[in-house]
């Protein structure tokens, strides 16, 4: 019998602590926050919610929205669906208005119907992929474009910088594969540009030497590589290591600081990638403002552009719920849909169509140059 | 000293019945996936626990299952539940064949090849196989499962879908542990050489469990694509693998009591630690190592059986 | 020709490393049994102890490069070793006595453990080794592509695996070590200190895995925590791949296995890459069911 009551007191004490969870505070406005805190994207999340804490400490000491302060409900998706799902389930039942995130599109999609079906307004920062907007719910929105956009840009860059053969590798994960796809499918219908390599590398190693060398006999002019920093630097340091000069294009997961600093300023020298407007390229003053705070708070100017696009998403919808004087979901979604015009934000101006998708050519070409910076090409 | 089964299951089965009734949602689907855990702890259960079969790559089943149903599902457009015993029968029959060339291999050798071949089917699930996996995105708009004229949407209607499954296999678990099946597993656990002296085929015992295992766990897998209507490589990861042998080994290998105890914490603690943000992943692994130290049979190790023999007929009962 | 030679370089080059880690693997296994799942983690805290070192004491300047690595190497060596024999302690010794995959769990906690704590003090992101320390010479033979630092870390994990079996084989502690993995029991009753025994096997494999996550670092520049696992795994499959528990077989799994990888990346695909190394693995033991080079069949679980 012991051991039947320690069962039983186990399984106690677990009931105990599942109804020990439900309170909530009133007179705030909460804003939920879904990110990737553990896991492989951990820095992503962590300095997604680095933005926001930030944000909200701002919108507080200018006297909250309308008189009502915010509060942050940061949760942690691990980068996974299944965990994904239980954190939006746990946000939904802490009374948000809207929630921020997440990161991976597949990790996005496992929670948009929990959020639509509660009606909470979600605006995804990092999920490029098609799909989700084109489902039709109404509460679902993204600061950062689509993949076939960036794809549409990325062709214009290879065929700018006058590529005849191109390589494009991507990492397999759902964005970088998204990516790839769909500039393969823009090359293959332009036809002028002959595609000699099309793989996937597996991320998280740091021996590429192998890839390179294969790389290297099918002979292209560029390679287009649309997975992430990581890799990339990786890629570009082994290549110069390689001697070999082949001018490598990035998607915009491959702006990070953090390239320049694996791969070695020399080795970066020369990289080009797409992205949406560093913050330190945009003429509107929230962004130069916010870059010196950010910097002023941390130590250092934010790493990924995914956090500095939640923010964006942040600093929507407190406009919508500063403009609507309302937390009703409806009119919140129908103002960020039909009234939200040329929004100044931290990654350029904003406007969302009725898909949810944020419209506007958001794209640019950067380029890395001999100091390791970043130089935005016309 | 042992567990009483029919007073642990009395006071068990009302508590969780009423559950959803007085539980938020999401602590509802921290239930579901509690239940999903246990079915899938249950399922390996008998490959590890019964068996000792070293299996570290139960996901694999679990994905053949899941996407049996899914592509079935979304291309076919047949009824989600229909296609529970073609998942299982899917994931049963891959395992045999992935079996009989490896089952005479010993411990650590089967433990690798088990994860080969799980990262073997990941990786052909990311590079879209046959082009009908999706390739990283996965598959999504599987339909929910419709019983009689009835959808199950929310948290609570999933709950007692995935309870009421858990139930039943317990049950059947039980019948099966004590069957002729059932108790030359035990003996060959116990001691391979002398089953094998005793006329127990150990070759197809091992295999039985495997199958047997692998079979609910691809049955598992369809009510979790339906639960989840989308489903990418990432939720068949190497890690999954891990969790399940760990709840097993946690909860006490053998025993079914203490696999559903073993998937309580190994899902529930985690998201009981959510309040140490970062943190919660550290204090999940010093709570493996200390739990093992403490009861390193198990929380509720598998009891001796005892077998009592009535005047006419022998009949099996568990103390 | 030339293409498959360049690859079969390459691959040699990544082998190496799997290599050296494996004989920490192997080193374990061997005497205990254990499959120790956090060996790959105690390999991100040598990378991470690395950087530490190198960057707060300023040593390359004072010292010279190769003297600095020289120094460096020792301590990581030496603290990892610190970590590894406390880990045995907390986490292994009081399961010896359990069923064996009891402390397969355990283990796999202190891998979670390790990998968070390294997330926690570190941070999630990525740290880089300052550039540029190591000569960057590459010889052209024949027109192949062979990076001179790489050789020599292959090089270095040949002689790691020779000294240790000469260790193993020749000294009486070797003796002892053997005596060890065969019988606990009957090694005590001779008069063998098995606890160590085993405690030595804790400060040299942890110390060989340590070893090798400063000299990705050195190599590759960039670490993250998550690093371990996938090296980890790596490394058991080359240990399995050449006989778990044989000092030669895990050198000859690792350089199988970086070749394989290698040449299955050029010639077929590099998507599958990972799939066809376990292919292979898994031929290898349908056909040779203890390895390539095990003898001994493993215990039963």
């Amino acid at each position: 019998m012991r051991r039947l009551g320690f069962v039983l007191s186990l399984l106690g004490c677990l009931l105990f602590v599942l109804g020990g969870m439900c309170t909530a505070r009133a007179g705030t406005i909460k804003i939920g926050l879904m990110g990737p805190m553990t896991g492989s994207w951990a820095s992503e999340g962590q300095e997604m919610k680095q933005v926001l804490d930030l944000l909200v400490e701002e919108v507080n000491a200018a006297g909250g929205i309308n008189g009502q302060k915010v509060q942050l409900v940061v949760e942690d998706d691990g980068g996974d669906p299944k965990t994904a799902a239980l954190a939006a389930q746990r946000l939904v039942t802490q009374g948000i208005v809207g929630v921020i995130g997440t990161y991976g599109s597949s990790i996005t999609e496992a929670t948009q119907n929990i959020y639509n079906e509660a009606k909470v307004i979600q605006i995804a920062n990092g999920s490029t992929a098609i799909r989700l907007t084109e489902k039709g719910l109404k509460y679902f929105f993204r600061t950062c474009p689509r993949d076939d956009e960036q794809a549409r840009v990325g062709v214009k860059a290879i065929k700018k910088l006058g590529f005849k053969k191109v390589a494009i590798l991507h990492d397999n994960t759902t964005y970088a594969k998204g990516l790839a796809e769909e500039t393969k499918h823009l090359l293959e219908k332009d036809g002028t540009v002959k595609i000699v390599f099309f793989d996937a590398l597996t991320p998280g190693e740091q021996d590429y030497t192998a890839i390179l060398t294969k790389l290297k006999s099918a002979n292209p002019d560029g390679v287009f590589f649309t997975g992430y920093y990581p890799e990339a630097g990786l890629l570009l340091r082994q290549k110069k290591e390689m001697k070999w000069n082949v001018p490598f294009i990035g998607g915009d997961a491959t702006n990070n600081p953090d390239l320049v600093k694996i791969a070695g300023v020399d080795a970066a020298a020369g990289f080009y990638f797409l992205s949406a407007p560093l913050p330190k390229d945009l003429p509107g003053k929230e962004a130069k403002a916010f870059l010196k705070k950010y910097a002023g708070k941390y130590g250092n100017p934010p790493n990924s552009i995914y956090a500095v696009l939640a923010g964006d998403g942040f600093r929507v919808l407190v406009k919508a719920i500063e403009e609507t004087k309302s937390t009703d979901p409806d009119k919140l979604a129908d103002y960020l849909h039909n009234k939200l015009k040329n929004f100044p934000g931290l990654t350029g101006t904003i406007s969302f169509n009725e898909k949810g998708d944020r419209v506007g050519e958001v794209y640019r070409i950067y380029k890395v140059n001999e100091k390791g910076e970043f130089i935005l090409q016309q | 000293m042992t567990i009483n089964r029919k007073k642990l299951y009395l006071i068990a089965v009302p508590i969780l019945a009423i559950a959803p009734l007085v539980l938020n949602p999401y602590w509802t689907d921290v239930l579901n996936i509690v239940g999903l855990y246990a079915l899938l702890g249950l399922s390996l259960n008998l490959i590890v626990g019964h068996a000792g079969l070293f299996n570290l790559g139960h996901a694999a089943f679990y994905a053949v299952g899941a996407y049996t149903a899914a592509i079935l599902n979304t291309v076919f457009h047949i009824p989600i539940l229909w296609l529970i015993p073609v998942s299982g029968f899917a994931a049963g029959l891959f395992a045999l064949v992935i079996a009989r060339p490896i089952i005479h291999l010993r411990g650590d050798y089967l433990c690798i090849v088990t994860i080969g071949v799980g990262e073997i089917v990941r990786i052909a699930l990311v590079n879209d196989i046959f082009g009908i996996t999706g390739g990283a995105n996965g598959i999504f708009g599987i339909s929910r499962p419709h019983l009689f004229g009835f959808v199950l949407r929310s948290p609570a209607h999933f709950y007692y879908y995935i309870w009421v499954f858990v139930f039943v296999t317990i049950f059947l678990f039980i019948r099966l542990e004590n069957s002729r099946v059932g108790r030359a597993l035990n003996y060959l656990r116990e001691d391979e050489v002398a089953a094998e002296s005793c006329g127990i085929n150990i070759a197809h015992y091992k295999l039985v469990s495997f199958v047997i295992g692998a079979f609910w766990a691809g049955m598992v897998g369809n009510i979790f694509a339906s639960k989840m209507t989308i489903i990418s490589p990432e939720s068949f990861s190497f890690w999954e693998s891990v969790i399940m042998f760990t709840l097993v080994i946690l909860g006490g290998a053998g025993s079914i009591e203490g696999v559903l105890l073993g998937a309580f914490l190994i899902i529930g603690l985690p998201e009981i630690f959510r309040g140490l943000a970062d943190a919660r992943m550290l204090f999940f692994g010093a709570a493996m190592i200390v739990m093992m130290i403490f009861r390193p049979e198990g929380l509720i190790p598998a009891g001796k059986r005892q077998y009592h023999i009535d005047m006419d007929r022998s009949q099996g009962e568990s103390e | 020709m030339e293409e498959f030679l360049q690859q079969f370089i390459n691959g040699l080059t990544v082998g190496g490393i799997y290599a050296l880690i494996a004989l920490g693997y192997t080193m374990v296994y061997g005497v205990l049994k254990l499959i120790n799942f956090a060996h790959g983690d105690l390999f991100t805290i040598g990378a991470y102890l690395g950087f530490t070192l190198l960057t707060s004491f300023g040593l390359a300047d004072k010292i010279g490069p190769f003297a600095a690595i020289a120094v460096l190497a020792l301590m990581v060596m030496g603290l990892v070793a610190v970590i590894g024999i406390v880990l045995e302690r907390a986490a292994y010794r009081p399961l010896r006595n359990s069923p064996r995959l009891s402390a397969v769990v355990s283990a796999l906690g202190a891998s979670i453990f390790f990998q968070n704590a390294v997330m926690l003090i570190y941070g999630a992101r990525f740290h880089v080794y300052p550039q540029n320390l190591l000569p960057k010479i590459a010889l052209n033979v024949f027109g192949l592509y062979v990076p001179f630092v790489k050789i020599l870390v292959l090089v270095a994990s040949v002689a790691m695996m020779v000294g240790l079996y000469v260790f193993i084989q020749r000294t009486t502690i070797g003796a002892a070590i053997r005596a060890a993995a065969i019988d606990q029991g009957a090694a005590k009753l001779v008069g063998i200190d098995v606890n160590g025994v085993i405690t030595l096997v804790f400060v040299i494999g942890p110390a060989l895995g340590g070893l090798a996550g400063l000299m990705v670092g050195l190599l590759y520049g960039q670490i993250k925590f998550t690093m371990g696992w996938l090296y980890g795994l790596k490394a058991f499959t080359a240990a399995i791949l050449g006989g778990i528990g044989n000092i030669p077989g895990a050198m000859l799994g690792g350089l199988i296995l970086g070749v394989v990888e290698a040449l299955g990346s050029a010639y077929i695909s590099i998507a599958w890459k990972d799939a066809i190394a376990f292919c292979v693995l898994i031929l290898i033991l349908i056909v040779r069911p203890t390895g390539l080079l095990g003898e001994r069949v493993a215990e039963k679980v």
